[in-house]
């Protein structure tokens, strides 16, 4: 049995915690460099603002309206969060984080409870520990228990926590329950689904095994098996991503390479301690650079380039230079870049490198991931940033020399104070 | 029956034994010998996972000894009962009083400030209120100020 812990519009609930006035109210937050909108409250939704609406939009698109506006405040998030996850921690016997608002709990070896009345209690602790309301989706397997929770989300009277414990209440839930939204059913699948006159879990679920696998692949069949109640997906699957992407739009526009290949650079070294993070490897860097669409008065450019690595690795130093290849060679000058992102892929776990005798050099290798580790250690503890590479740092503003880091080239107005995580920051009381 | 067992002996786990090379005098020094010490965040604070930091501004509970820039940690996992001192949070700003539901039944309640010189706040349903935490400690930074009483 598992138990998905899903925070509710986890981004605007953090915000909320420390701004009870806000309650009931329309928030959005947004997203790096006050971009376009990355979390919704509920009254934000029911006015039609969708995620991803450009921020410069909204007061046209919803005049008049009041809404309350948050640039992200990752360091409030993250510390909110681990705190929910803490909580859960301590209720089950195995717990996995999915995501930073997410988990999953294995819950056997619990079955003597009643577990409609755990989810609500846990619901309950967490809100008032925290401040965070969660969702609680209880099924059979994982693809199962994202369906409950979307439901425990969706419907008050189930208490924050939808529990599918028999047959007739799973295929009254898949009945219900639109293609697309299916855990592991992604947009294309969905498409190619309804084409099939499969718009509903419950007519995927219904679909012979053969044809399933005939028609797709195996890990469609997987999210197939999964709803009709056999436990498939593996648990090393859920934490780990097949791909990650750190991107950015500019606070302003970029028309040099060398500004350009600054920002890559960090993107770059973040992908490369996000790997480390996970102690995973990759083995294809890519890289994308875009200019500003909404702008019809300049010239447009997109472009992106990808290249292999014939040894997967997590070294901030190659993926930095794999990345500043891949830019120099879509790089044209003339435009005006507004975004741009690094995405590295082809994940594997990094205790199963495939070494490639042409470009392995173990004791290079070796040297490079003691120095990785010893430069992860410091910024833990200096924060982030303390160490970086050469190409990391932007020019200063006098044009003489390098300074300034990552951070300060963030756009964030409407930024909340880290009420929980600097001493400047924590709320006054009078 | 035997009148001696032999066991084998148990050595799959390791057992550190500390060397002392000079005991010549004195007491050996050994960093491993008090085996625990005291640990604000370990001994003082049993939910961290729901305990906040608010600063307090203003002397309204000086004659509870919560003076202007005190550090509050607040607890929200607390029972807060009549009589406690709550971190709640009314009509758009946080306040740290005295929590009297002795008025419950009549449709209101008070937060009473610890100073003569202050009004008790009187709550009802047309406020936004919350309580939002229960005061476990306070924490005054003696540090720069003047500590000998007037």
């Amino acid at each position: 049995m598992f138990a998905i812990v899903d925070c509710d519009n986890c981004f605007v609930s953090c915000e909320r915690v420390f701004r009870p006035d806000l309650n009931g109210k329309p928030v959005v937050v947004l997203s790096n460099n006050d971009g376009c909108v990355v979390a919704r409250s509920n009254e934000a939704k029911a006015l039609g603002i969708k995620a991803g609406t450009p921020y410069f939009q909204l007061k046209d698109l919803f005049p008049g309206q009041e809404i309350a506006v948050f640039s992200s405040n990752y360091e409030l998030y993250i510390d909110m969060t681990d705190r929910v996850m803490s909580l859960i921690r301590q209720e089950v016997p195995e717990f996995y984080r999915y995501s930073i608002d997410e988990g999953f709990c294995m819950l056997d070896g619990m079955n003597f409870l009643d577990l409609k009345e755990w989810g609500e209690k846990l619901h309950q602790t967490i809100k008032r520990c925290t401040g965070m309301p969660v969702s609680i989706g209880i099924a059979q397997t994982k693809t199962l228990a994202k369906m409950a929770s979307h439901y425990a989300k969706k419907y008050p009277g189930f208490n924050h926590c939808c529990y599918i414990d028999n047959i007739e209440r799973r295929n009254k839930a898949l009945e219900l329950y639109p293609i697309e939204e299916v855990w592991g059913i992604g947009r294309q699948y969905a498409k190619r689904l309804q084409a099939e006159r499969v718009t509903t879990a419950y007519d995927f679920a219904m679909k012979p095994k053969s044809w399933v696998r005939a028609t797709f692949n195996v890990v469609v069949e997987r999210t197939w098996r999964e709803l009709n109640g056999d436990d498939c997906v593996p648990l090393e699957d859920l934490g780990k991503k097949k791909s990650i992407c750190t991107s950015r739009s500019f606070p302003g526009m970029v028309p040099d390479f060398e500004t350009l290949r600054t920002s890559i650079s960090n993107f770059a070294a973040h992908c490369a301690e996000k790997l480390r993070k996970q102690q995973s490897a990759a083995s294809i860097v890519s890289v994308f650079i875009d200019t500003n669409h909404f702008r019809e008065d300049l010239p447009q450019y997109w472009n992106w380039a990808q290249e292999s690595l014939l040894t997967p690795t997590s070294s901030t130093q190659d993926i930095v230079q794999c990345a500043l290849r891949c830019t120099q060679r879509i790089f044209r000058q003339g435009y005006q870049y507004k975004r741009a992102g690094v995405v590295v892929a082809g994940i594997c776990p990094d205790t199963a490198v495939q070494t490639n005798f042409i470009d392995y050099d173990s004791e290079r290798y070796e040297k490079k991931k003691r120095l990785d580790e010893a430069i992860d250690k410091i910024n833990r503890m200096n924060g982030s940033e303390t160490i970086v590479l050469g190409s990391q740092q932007y020019t200063a503003k006098d044009g003489k020399g390098k300074a300034g880091v990552f951070r300060d080239s963030i756009k964030h107005d409407f930024r909340s104070p880290s009420y929980t995580t600097k001493w400047s920051d924590i709320p006054e009381a009078k | 029956m035997k009148d001696e067992e032999i066991f084998k002996a148990e050595v799959s786990t390791e057992l550190e034994l500390p060397l002392y090379d000079a005991i010549a005098a004195g007491f050996p020094i050994t960093s491993d010998y008090p085996a625990e010490r005291l640990d604000f965040n370990r001994d003082f604070i049993k939910h961290p996972e729901s305990t906040f930091f608010v600063k307090v501004k203003g002397d309204s509970m000086k004659d509870a000894g919560i003076y202007d820039g005190d550090l509050c940690l607040v607890d929200r996992a607390e029972e807060m009962v009549h009589g406690n001192i709550v971190a709640a949070y009314v009509n758009g700003g946080f306040t740290v009083k005295y929590l009297d539901t002795s008025t419950k039944d009549e449709g209101f309640i008070r937060l009473r400030p610890a100073n003569t010189d202050y009004k008790p706040f009187i709550v009802d349903a047309s406020d936004e209120f919350i309580v939002w935490g229960k005061v476990i400690f306070t924490i005054r930074d003696w540090r720069n100020s003047y500590c000998l009483p007037l």
